[in-house]
Formats: structure tokens, C-alpha cells, sequence
């Protein structure tokens, strides 16, 4: 049986609005069950590879095509895609002054469930889940009726993105530099809750700089992002040579 | 009957003079008082656009087809009162096309010390009140409609409070319209509180229908008395709605006003404080959604008189479609008024290319030791938040409705009581829904 690739990306080619070309053809496809590592040093296009699947405004795709569970993801807006079950764990969580975090979680998962035609959850409901999850990523249910990422530390803003997946149980997440400004034990109640969501049906990217969060999440594959390609691609053990040798290595515009 | 005038009457002011002595019966010093106030306004007409005050309003379309008052009466529906006003509310006085309404209104019994009626029962039986309610503003110079309410007014609320009184149940007005005249209704109020004394008012205005709602409130806190005021105004779409209160606190008195302005074609709020005791604390907040043609004006005037008196002023505004909105206030402190500590802040979202909004803070002190700032923003919506609305899947006008509200829901969080917080959030949730964008 020819299984359908959940991310099949191919010679993507993108440039910011003013002009500057970041991507430079990128080459990466993801199984369904599998978690990739995308690792690279500041400046590589990681987060603005990110932005494009998520579909950010103030980017230009100029060639290539992503492919998305058989569709064609650049087509679909931003909403969508998130509807259609793609995720990302904002690398800077965004402060939403007046909207209430509950609030916000139950209309997205309701957005998503009315898209796949399944029964809105009433406040119960949602309520239940949302406790069960809490729990498992150590977030205190005060902080859920504030305004989205009010007031949070760093470490809570990290463990709401990772939150809202598992309340959103996304097809395919990817995770901006998630593990960017935790301290140890934040990175472990992170990784916690990342490894729970692996699943057969569900694909993980890990968008980082450092080896550090695959200590705890142990991928399927790992590629090296450098000048805007994946000049590198390995299993797990590539994290480690790069712990080892640093970025320039690797390809050619190191 | 064909009135004789004796005085210059501005063209725009001709249809209000003659409707203006429709008030057979009346004592001869009210009479006195309406007669000096429509000279004020036959003389000067309406105000002009010129002036500072008056700038932002295009009063274009009540130029070209007045509305005089009217002695005829629309029919008062009860059917959807406790949908309109606060439900369970003990003490309700309700205005039906700018008269008192007994059988719509639910006065319960009150604390000794403390008179609440119509302003016409209070004609009658509190003439110093009445006379106290006429007076205000009439020394003011760009108040043309002040002038003319108190030559015109049918109607109104009366309440007055003795020293040391505290009520616990807030006191409830509702301004209707009931569409059955197309009118101008002038109504002239008064809440006058004890030293020591404090209350909470909870005004609504809506209606339905062509009218124009010129409301006149003179608010007078006595020495640490305490007055909070929250006023929704859901005019109807053809409406014209312009409110003014005036209000002087004396040593130590608290004033908080709260507005939400939600409805009617063109919308004035203005609130002018004469914060004259020592101490004073005048809080003024309020909201603004304006959208379709409409256009809404938020004008403050506080006058700091004495030491040590404190001044906030939060408000919020949004403009969509074609709407206009402005905000214009200032914050005065006199020779001598030292110590004042004086905030005003103005924060505004403009949705689409075809709404405007002005906004003009402005501080006058002649005093050396205060502590006055102001703020001002114009802005569009914040596109990082909407990208992680839409990150999670909320559909795009969905996530623009969310972040709309959240601006003014900043603005709503400072009314205490949760439960009327929630009812002008649910005004407000049904006002977005309808939004032109």
C-alpha cells in the first residue's frame, strides 16, 4: 500500500516582502508517526520555514510546493490549515490583552471540530479535558483565566503552546523553537508532554538551535538546515555530531 | 396659538421656539427660567463648528429636518422592559419619549432621606431641586442644547439624597423611545447627594424610530459623597443622542461614570466636572463602537478648583464602515490647585480604510506642583494576535470580532458589578455582530 506522505515539501523557494530570499529550496518530507528535527544556526531560514507552513503573512513562496495530506497547503489560508489539523508552537507566544485563555482555547476547538463536523463541546466537557491535560503539563488552572499569555513567564508561555496542542491534537505539529528560554525542569515538562503526544497518526517537526530538547524527545530523523537548504540529513546520531563539530561542518555556506 | 417673541432667533432655532412654551400651568418662576433659557438658545442657534467644542459633529442632517418637541405621546410597551434594563431592578424609573412612565416604572420603597421621582412630581413637591436642575449650565456659553432643554424639557428623574445615607440597591433609568413620534426629547435630571452619602446609577438610553434625545443631568456630590454611574446608550439607528452632565464635587466626594456607546446615528457624551472640594476623585471611563454612517463624539471638561484632587479618564473607541468618531477632553487645574494628580488616556482602533477617528487630549495648569500626563492612540488591529487566533483555527472575522471586543472589553473590566459587567458584554457582543468592517 503507498502510504501518503503527511508533509511532502519540495524545492521551496521563499523571500520576505522586501525582497531578501531566505528560502532557497527545501527538500523534506514526514511520515505520519514520525518526528523530525530541524536543526540549523540563527539565520538558516528555520523559523521562516516555520512561518510559511503556518502561512504568516509577509512571505512570498517564488517556486516549490508543499504538500499537506495530499493537498496543496500553500492554497489553503492560515485558518484553514490550523482547521485542517497543522499546528505550530509559536516561538514567541503572542500576549492577547481582553481574551480570556479558556475562552479562546474552547473557540478554536470548537472552529475545529464544527470543520470536521463533530459536536461543539459544551463548557463541561471542555472543561473535563482541559483539566486532565493541565495536570500533565503542570500548568496551574489560574493561569487559564487570564488573557492569552498575560502575565505568563517565559517556561508557562512554552507550556500553553504545548497545552493547546494537546487540546487541539493536531495531524501535524511543528514546534518553533520551543525549547528556547526554559530552564531544565521547564524543558522536561515540555519534552513530557511532546513525547506524550507521539502517535501513529500524528507527525511532529522540531524547529531548534540546539541538541539539547532531543536529549529528552528522541526523533525519527534530523536534518541540517544551513543558508536557507537542508545540506544534511541523518538519524539521531547527526544531533550529536553537530553537538560535537558545530553548524560549519556542515554544506557549503558554513 | 402664535407665540410673541421679543428676541433674535437664529434660523435653525425657529421650529423649537414656539413648541418650547408648551408648559401651561407651571409656576412663574420655572416659566422665568424657560424664557431666559430660549432666549440663550433662540440667540445663539445651534452650536457652530467653528468652536472648539463642537468641531466633530456634523449636526447637518438635524439642520435640515428638525425635530421640534412634542406634547403628543407614544404608547410604553412593557413586553421587553426587563430585556432592556436590568432585570430585578428594586428601584426603576422609566422615561417614554421623555416623560415619566407610572406604570412602566418600579419605584420600591426607599430610605427616609431620600426623594427619587420625575422631575415634573419634583415641580410640585422639591422646588429647590428643580430649580437646582435648571440652573445648571446655563452660564455656560457653547451650550445652546443645555439652554434649550431647560426651556423645553417634559421631563426627567429627580433624586436627592440626605446626608449619611448609603443605598445598597442601585437606582435604575430608563430613557425609551417608542417610535411612535418623531420628536425631539428634552429631559432635564438631577441626583444630588448627601455628605457622606453614596449611590449607584445605572442608566439606559434605546428606543426606536427618528428622534433626537437631548439629556441634560446635573450631578452635585456633597462633602465624601459617592456617585457611580454606568449609562449604556443603544439609540436606534436614526437617532440622534446628545448628554451632557454636569457635576460638582465638593471635599473628599468620589465620582465614577462609565459609558458604553453603542447606538444611534450621531452620539455625544459629554461630561463636565467642576471638581471643587478638597481631595475629589473624578473617574471617568467609557467605550465607543461606532459603525455604518454613525459618528460618535466623547467630550470631557474636568476643572480642578482645589488641592489634592485626583482625575482618570480611560476611553476606548472603535470606528468600522464609514463610521466617525472623537474624543476630545481636558483636564484644567487653576492657580493654587496643587497636588492635583490627573490622568487621561485615549485609546483608539480605526477597522477598514473609510472609518476616522480624532482624538484630542489636552492639560491647562496654572499650578506648579501637580502631577497631570495624557496619552493618544489611533491604531489598527494587532496583526500578530490575529495570526495566532488564526494559527489555532478561529476563522479570520471571527478572530477580528475577538480582538475587537478585547479592546473594549479592557474599558467594560472597570464597572464592579460583574453582573452588570456581563450585560454590557453581551450589549456589546450583539452590537459586534452586526459590525459593517
Amino acid at each position: 500500500m503507498m502510504t501518503e506522505a503527511m508533509l511532502d515539501i519540495e524545492n521551496l523557494h521563499a523571500r520576505l516582502d522586501d525582497g531578501r530570499e531566505i528560502l532557497k529550496g527545501i527538500d523534506l518530507a514526514v511520515e505520519a508517526g514520525e518526528v523530525h528535527a530541524i536543526m540549523g544556526p540563527n539565520g538558516s531560514g528555520k523559523s521562516t520555514l516555520a512561518a510559511v507552513l503556518a502561512g504568516r503573512e509577509g512571505y512570498e513562496v517564488t517556486a516549490g510546493t508543499v504538500t499537506y495530506q495530499g493537498r496543496d497547503l500553500l492554497a489553503m489560508p492560515a485558518d484553514e490549515r490550523a482547521r485542517e489539523g497543522l499546528f505550530l508552537a509559536f516561538q514567541y507566544p503572542v500576549e492577547i490583552p481582553g481574551v480570556n485563555n479558556m475562552y479562546f482555547l474552547r473557540t478554536a476547538l470548537n472552529a475545529q471540530r464544527r470543520h470536521r463536523g463533530e459536536p461543539e463541546l459544551d463548557a463541561g466537557q471542555f472543561l473535563r479535558t482541559v483539566r486532565t491535560k493541565l495536570k500533565e503539563l503542570d500548568i496551574s488552572e489560574d493561569l487559564l483565566q487570564r488573557a492569552v499569555n498575560v502575565g505568563f513567564s517565559g517556561g508557562e508561555k512554552k507550556r500553553n503552546e504545548i497545552f493547546q496542542m494537546a487540546m487541539l491534537e493536531p495531524r501535524l505539529a511543528i514546534l518553533d523553537e520551543t525549547d528556547s528560554g526554559l530552564d531544565i525542569d521547564a524543558l522536561r515538562v515540555v519534552a513530557n508532554g511532546v513525547n506524550r503526544q507521539r502517535a501513529p497518526d500524528r507527525a511532529i517537526v522540531m524547529i531548534t538551535h540546539y541538541q539539547r530538547l532531543l536529549n529528552y524527545v528522541e526523533p525519527d530523523r534530523v536534518h541540517v538546515l544551513q543558508g536557507g537548504r537542508i545540506v544534511e540529513s541523518g538519524d539521531k546520531t547527526l544531533a550529536a555530531q553537530l553537538e560535537q563539530r558545530g553548524y560549519g561542518a556542515f554544506g557549503d555556506a558554513a | 396659538m402664535s407665540a410673541v417673541v421679543d428676541f433674535p432667533v437664529k434660523t435653525e432655532a425657529r421650529p423649537y421656539i414656539d413648541t418650547a412654551r408648551g408648559n401651561i400651568g407651571e409656576p412663574d418662576w420655572l416659566a422665568q427660567h424657560r424664557r431666559r433659557a430660549l432666549a440663550r438658545f433662540a440667540e445663539q442657534g445651534f452650536p457652530s463648528r467653528r468652536g472648539e467644542a463642537w468641531r466633530y459633529l456634523d449636526l447637518r442632517a438635524l439642520e435640515a429636518k428638525p425635530l421640534p418637541p412634542t406634547s403628543s405621546l407614544g404608547p410604553a410597551s412593557r413586553a421587553n422592559l426587563d430585556t432592556i434594563g436590568f432585570p430585578g431592578s428594586a428601584h426603576r424609573l422609566v422615561l417614554v419619549d421623555g416623560r415619566f412612565s407610572p406604570e412602566l416604572s418600579a419605584l420600591s420603597e426607599l430610605p427616609a432621606g431620600v426623594w427619587f421621582g420625575s422631575t415634573r412630581a419634583a415641580i410640585e413637591a422639591r422646588p429647590d431641586l428643580v430649580e437646582a436642575a435648571v440652573e445648571a449650565l446655563s452660564q455656560q456659553r457653547d451650550q445652546p442644547f443645555a439652554s434649550l432643554n431647560a426651556a423645553s424639557f417634559s421631563d426627567g428623574f429627580v433624586l436627592d439624597i440626605a446626608p449619611g445615607v448609603a443605598l445598597d440597591e442601585p437606582i435604575e433609568i430608563l430613557h425609551l423611545a417608542s417610535g411612535e413620534v418623531s420628536a425631539s426629547f428634552h429631559t432635564r435630571n438631577l441626583a444630588r447627594v448627601g455628605a457622606d452619602s453614596r449611590v449607584r446609577l445605572i442608566e439606559t438610553f434605546t428606543g426606536t424610530g427618528r428622534y433626537w434625545r437631548n439629556n441634560v443631568l446635573a450631578l452635585r456630590l456633597a462633602d465624601r459623597a459617592a456617585l457611580d454611574r454606568v449609562v449604556m446608550v443603544e439609540e436606534a439607528e436614526d437617532a440622534l443622542h446628545l448628554a451632557i452632565f454636569d457635576a460638582v464635587l465638593g471635599r473628599a466626594a468620589r465620582l465614577t461614570s462609565f459609558a458604553l456607546l453603542l447606538g444611534g446615528e450621531t452620539v455625544r457624551h459629554e461630561a463636565v466636572v467642576h471638581s471643587e472640594g478638597e481631595g475629589a476623585f473624578c473617574g471617568l471611563y467609557g467605550a465607543f463602537l461606532a459603525s455604518h454612517h454613525q459618528q460618535t463624539n466623547i467630550v470631557t471638561t474636568v476643572d480642578h478648583a482645589a488641592e489634592r484632587g485626583e482625575t482618570r479618564e480611560v476611553f476606548k473607541g472603535v470606528a468600522a464602515g464609514r463610521a466617525h468618531g472623537a474624543f476630545q477632553g481636558r483636564i484644567t487645574v487653576r492657580p493654587g490647585a496643587q497636588k492635583v494628580d490627573a490622568h487621561m488616556l485615549s485609546r483608539n482602533l480605526l477597522i477598514g480604510r473609510r472609518a476616522a477617528i480624532d482624538t484630542k487630549p489636552e492639560l491647562e495648569i496654572f499650578a506648579d506642583d501637580v502631577k497631570c500626563s495624557h496619552g493618544a492612540a489611533v491604531g489598527d488591529l494587532d496583526e500578530a494576535a490575529l495570526f495566532y487566533l488564526l494559527a489555532r483555527g478561529i476563522p479570520r472575522e471571527q478572530a477580528r470580532r475577538i480582538l475587537i471586543e478585547a479592546f473594549i472589553r479592557e474599558a467594560v473590566e472597570i464597572v464592579e458589578d460583574a453582573a452588570l459587567r456581563e450585560r454590557l458584554l453581551a450589549r456589546l457582543a450583539r452590537r459586534l455582530a452586526v459590525l459593517e468592517e
